[in-house]
C-alpha cells in the first residue's frame, strides 16, 4: 500500500521525463546540426509532425479509456484515395466525403466492439484489414496524382498564414478541439474514468458503450483528416500512402506518457510524444540511418516508452 | 464505548504436544495501512498437530493475519517463528517452500484441467524429464495425495465435473503435496472452507483434517462459531486489530465468542438508535411478485421515504442478486418493479440512477470508486449532467460541490484534488456516499457498507446513514453482520431459498433478537 503510495509521488517527476527527453533531443540535434535550430527547420519540423499529431490524437481517446484502434493507417489511406478520385467531381465536398468514410468506419469498429463485445485490437485489426483492402480495390492498386485543376481545392492545406503553415494550424485547431474535448466535457471525463475504472464508472451510472462508440468515431475521424492532410501535402491519394505510420503513432500517445492500460493521460503528452518522434526521426536522417529501419528504432522506442512509463511490478497479469 | 474485559480462560495440563516448540508463531506482530491500524501486537502459537480457530468480525484482522501467515503481506515489525526460529515469508510461494500450506474459501482450482495437474501446478517439474512431463508418474503421484485425504476420485477427472466438497478435499490433498518438500511440520490455513458446503459435507472435511493431524496443524477461520467451536482445540479471537482473548475450545460456548467478539454493550447508541426515526408514508419503491429465475420469487415488499429496510439472510438466500437487481446489474425476468408509479426494468445502473437509485457496492476499491481519479472527479461522476452547461463541464461549480460535500461529510482528505487510491477506507466510502447524495439519489442500496472499516468509520457511516433517511432517503441495507442490519433497519426481511421468510419491524426499544432471525435464515 505504501508503494503504491510512493509510486504516485515518483510518478509526480515522471510525467515530466517525455517534455524534458523532447528538450534534450532539440539541443542534442541542434549542438550536431546547428540548421535544426533555425525557424524555418522548426516550422518544417512542426508541418511533418502534423499528419503524425492528429493520427495520434484520435487513437489517444481510445487508449484513454483502456482500448486501441489498429486501423487508423489504413483509414487514412483509404481516406487519400477517396479524396483524390471524387476530388474533381465534388469539389471540396471529397473533403466532407472521406471525413465522413473515417468517421463512419469508427462507428462500425466501436459498435462491434462494443455490442459484439469483441476487443478492440481485433475488431478494429479487422477493420483496418477491411479498409486497406477497399482502397486497393478502388484505387486499382495505383496511386493517383492529381491533376492541376484539382490542386487548386488544396490551397487550404498547402497554404499558409502569417508564415505559418495551414497544416500547422490545421493541427493546432484539432489540439484546441481535443484538449477541450477532454478537460471539460463529459465525454473526456467519462473517458478518464472508465479507462482508470471501468466497473465504477459503469456502476456510478456512465453510459460506457456509449462513450467507447464515440471514441472510436474521433479515432476514425482524425485518422480520416490525417489521410486528407497527406493528399494536400503529396498532391496524391494512395492506398499505401499512410502505411509506416501506425507504429510511430502509438509511439507517440505512448512516449508521451499515456498510459496504454487507460485512464492516464492527456492530448498535451501525445503532442509532445508526437514531436519527439519526429525530432528521432530527422535525427536519424542528419545521421544517415536507412529510412526503412527507422521503424526499428521506433519499435524499441514504443517498448522501452511502455517500460518505462508503467511501473509493471504493479501489474501482475499481461495479456 | 465499552469494551468486555478480557477473561483468560485457565490453561489445561500441557500435553504432550504442548512441551514442543509451536509450529507456527507471529510475536508481537504489527501492521498498519493508510487510515487502518490492521494488526496491533498481534502475538499467536500454533503447536503441532493442534486445530486453532481464528474468529473475529469483519474488519477484526482475520485476512491481514492470515496474508501475513501466507506470505502475502509482510509484517510491519514483529516476527515469525517457524518451529521455534525466526523466519520470513517473502512471498506466498516462499510461505508454501517452508509448510504453509492454504486452502481458501474461493476455491482455487482451475476448472479446465484435470484433478492431478491442479494438484501439482507448477510443480510438474518433478516429474519431467527435457521439458516433457511424464503423465503416468504424475498422476500415480496424485491417486496418492488423493489417498491421504481419502476421497474416491480419479485424479484425470476434470476439476468442473466434482462437487464442491470433494473439489475442497483435493484443494486439501494440494495442500498436503508440501510435507514432501518442507523441512518440518505442515501448517494448513484453512480460509472460510466451509462456506460452500452442506452439513453431510462439513462432517466429512472435519473428520478429514482430524485424521490429518498427524501430519499437519490447521489455522481454521470461519464465520460460523459452531463449526469453529467444533472442529478447533483452541480458539484465538479477534476484535479491532488485537487478539482479545485465547480460549480452549471444549471450554467455550457460541455467546461468550460472540460477546468477545462485539466487545460492546452499548449496541443501541453504536448504531445510533435514538436518531432512527419513523419513516414517511410516502412509497419510494414497491415490488410485486418479483422473480429472477433460479436466484429469488415472490418478492413483495414496500419501500418508503426515510425508510431503512435490512435484508438478511446466507450466502445463496438470494437477498445478492436482489441487491444487484435493484441496483441494475442483473435485470427481473418475472414480477412488477414500481418506480414513481410506473413499473420498469433495469437494464443498466444508468437505468437505475435514472429512478433515483444510488448504489454504494460491497467492492468499493471496484465498483465504488475510480481510485485513479480525484476526489472531486468522483463526487461528481453520477452527476455531471447538471454542471454541464452549453457541452461544458463548470469546472468552478464542480470544485464547490466537491468542497462541500468534503465539508459535510468530513471526508479527511488533503485536497478535492487528491487521488482516491489516497484515502482510507472510511473516507473513500464517504467520498461514494458524496457520490450518490451530489446526484440526489433517494433510494440507496448499502451493500455490505462498513466491510473493512475500522469501528470508528463505521460509526460515522451509520451517523451518516441516519442523518441522510432523516431528510427522507430511503435504504435498502444488506450487511456482514445481522447486528448491523438489526441495529439499522426500521424493517428486517430475512430471506431463505429465493423466498422471504420473515418480515419484522424493528423500531428503536423493540429490535428483534439474532436468534429469532437466523432461525428463519437456516
Amino acid at each position: 500500500m505504501n508503494s503504491i503510495i510512493e509510486t504516485i509521488r515518483t510518478d509526480g517527476l515522471r510525467q515530466w521525463l517525455p517534455l524534458a527527453t523532447l528538450i534534450l533531443l532539440v539541443i542534442l540535434v541542434g549542438a550536431f546540426q546547428p540548421a535544426f535550430l533555425e525557424v524555418n527547420t522548426l516550422l518544417q519540423l512542426a508541418s511533418d509532425t502534423a499528419v503524425l499529431f492528429i493520427l495520434a490524437t484520435g487513437v489517444t481517446f481510445v487508449i484513454m479509456l483502456g482500448g486501441i484502434d489498429l486501423s487508423i493507417q489504413s483509414m487514412a489511406s483509404l481516406s487519400s484515395v477517396a479524396v483524390a478520385l471524387t476530388l474533381s467531381r465534388f469539389g471540396y465536398g471529397a473533403f466532407v466525403f472521406a471525413f465522413a468514410l473515417g468517421a463512419v468506419a469508427g462507428l462500425l469498429s466501436g459498435i462491434a466492439h462494443v455490442r459484439l463485445r469483441i476487443p478492440s485490437f481485433i475488431a478494429t485489426l479487422a477493420m483496418g484489414g477491411v479498409l486497406y483492402s477497399a482502397a486497393l480495390v478502388t484505387s486499382r492498386e495505383r496511386s493517383i496524382t492529381l491533376g492541376d485543376s484539382d490542386r487548386a481545392y488544396l490551397g487550404w492545406i498547402t497554404g499558409t498564414v502569417f508564415g505559418i503553415p495551414n497544416v500547422v494550424v490545421i493541427a493546432l485547431i484539432v489540439l484546441a478541439i481535443a484538449h477541450v474535448l477532454q478537460s471539460r466535457t463529459r465525454f473526456g471525463r467519462y473517458s478518464a474514468a472508465i479507462g482508470a475504472g471501468e466497473p465504477a464508472a459503469y456502476a456510478s451510472g456512465v453510459k460506457v458503450d456509449r462513450q467507447k462508440i464515440i471514441a472510436f468515431v474521433l479515432s476514425g475521424a482524425c485518422a480520416a483528416l490525417a489521410g486528407i492532410v497527406l493528399v494536400g501535402r503529396l498532391a496524391s491519394g494512395s492506398p499505401t500512402l499512410a502505411s509506416e505510420l501506425l507504429l510511430p503513432s502509438i509511439a507517440a500517445v505512448v512516449v508521451g506518457g499515456t498510459a496504454i492500460t487507460g485512464g492516464v493521460g492527456s492530448i498535451w503528452r501525445t503532442l509532445v510524444g508526437a514531436l519527439i518522434i519526429s525530432v528521432v526521426r530527422i535525427g536519424m536522417t542528419f545521421l544517415g540511418v536507412n529510412i526503412f529501419a527507422q521503424n526499428i528504432v521506433f519499435g524499441v522506442v514504443l517498448v522501452a516508452a511502455v517500460a518505462i512509463t508503467i511501473d509493471r511490478s504493479k501489474i501482475p497479469i499481461v495479456k | 464505548m465499552s469494551v468486555t474485559q478480557l477473561h483468560p480462560a485457565p490453561r489445561p495440563a500441557p500435553t504432550p504436544a504442548e512441551a514442543l516448540a509451536p509450529a507456527l508463531a507471529l510475536v508481537h506482530v504489527d501492521k498498519r495501512f493508510p487510515g487502518v491500524h490492521a494488526l496491533k501486537d498481534v502475538s499467536i502459537e500454533i503447536r503441532p498437530g493442534e486445530v486453532v480457530g481464528l474468529v473475529g468480525e469483519n474488519g477484526a484482522g482475520k485476512s491481514t493475519l492470515m496474508k501475513i501467515l501466507s506470505g502475502v503481506y509482510q509484517p510491519d515489525s514483529g516476527d515469525i517463528l517457524l518451529n521455534g526460529s525466526k523466519t520470513r515469508f517473502v512471498s506466498a510461494s516462499d510461505a508454501m517452500r517452508q509448510g504453509i500450506g492454504m486452502v481458501f474459501q474461493e476455491q482455487s482450482l482451475l476448472t479446465n484441467l484435470t484433478v492431478g495437474e491442479n494438484i501439482y501446478l507448477g510443480n510438474e517439474k518433478q516429474f519431467s524429464r527435457f521439458g516433457i512431463v511424464d503423465w503416468r508418474a504424475l498422476y500415480a503421484a496424485a491417486s496418492r495425495q488423493l489417498e491421504k485425504v481419502q476421497i474416491d476420485a480419479d485424479p484425470r477427472m476434470r476439476a468442473e465435473d466434482l462437487d464442491f466438497a470433494a473439489r475442497q478435499m483435493v484443494e486439501l490433498a494440494k495442500a498436503l503435496t508440501l510435507e514432501e518438500n518442507a523441512p518440518g511440520h505442515l501448517v494448513i490455513l484453512l480460509d472460510e472452507p466451509t462456506s460452500v458446503l452442506e452439513r453431510a459435507e462439513i462432517d466429512i472435511l472435519f473428520a478429514r483434517v482430524r485424521a490429518l493431524r498427524a501430519r499437519a496443524s490447521f489455522i481454521f477461520v470461519s464465520h460460523r462459531l459452531d463449526e469453529v467451536l467444533e472442529l478447533s482445540d483452541r480458539i484465538y479471537v479477534m476484535k479491532d486489530g488485537a487478539v482479545v482473548a485465547d480460549l480452549v475450545a471444549a471450554e467455550a460456548n457460541v455467546t461468550q465468542l460472540h460477546h468477545l467478539m462485539v466487545g460492546r454493550s452499548l449496541q443501541a447508541e453504536y448504531y445510533r438508535e435514538p436518531l432512527q426515526k419513523p419513516y414517511r408514508e410516502e412509497v419510494v419503491l414497491e415490488l410485486e411478485g418479483l422473480r429472477h429465475a433460479g436466484a429469488y420469487r415472490d418478492i413483495d415488499f414496500k419501500l418508503h421515504a426515510g425508510e431503512i429496510l435490512g435484508i438478511a439472510g446466507v450466502i445463496g438466500s438470494g437477498r445478492e442478486e436482489l441487491t444487484r437487481t435493484l441496483a441494475g446489474f442483473a435485470p427481473h425476468d418475472g414480477g412488477k418493479l414500481i418506480a414513481h408509479g410506473k413499473s420498469v426494468t433495469l437494464r443498466s445502473p444508468a437505468e437505475a440512477v435514472d429512478i433515483g437509485v444510488g448504489y454504494i457496492p460491497r467492492e468499493r476499491r471496484v465498483e465504488g470508486l475510480v481510485l485513479f481519479l480525484p476526489v472531486a472527479a468522483n463526487i461528481t461522476l453520477g452527476d455531471l449532467g447538471t454542471l454541464t452547461k452549453h457541452g461544458l463541464i463548470d469546472t468552478r461549480e464542480e470544485k464547490r460541490l466537491a468542497q462541500e460535500w468534503v465539508q459535510k461529510l468530513r471526508i479527511r482528505t488533503p485536497g478535492i484534488h487528491t487521488l482516491c487510491l489516497n484515502l482510507s477506507g472510511g473516507n473513500q466510502q464517504k467520498v461514494v456516499l458524496a457520490k450518490w447524495l451530489n446526484a440526489k439519489a433517494r433510494i440507496l442500496i448499502l451493500d455490505h457498507p462498513t466491510r473493512g472499516l475500522d469501528v470508528g468509520a463505521k460509526e460515522e457511516v451509520y451517523e451518516l446513514i441516519r442523518a441522510v433517511t432523516a431528510e427522507g432517503v430511503a435504504v435498502i441495507l444488506t450487511s456482514d453482520t445481522l447486528e448491523e442490519t438489526i441495529g439499522l433497519s426500521h424493517t428486517v426481511l430475512v430471506m431463505r431459498d429465493g423466498v422471504i421468510t420473515h418480515r419484522v419491524g424493528a423500531e428503536p426499544g423493540h429490535k428483534p433478537q439474532q436468534v429469532d432471525l437466523i432461525g428463519h435464515m437456516v
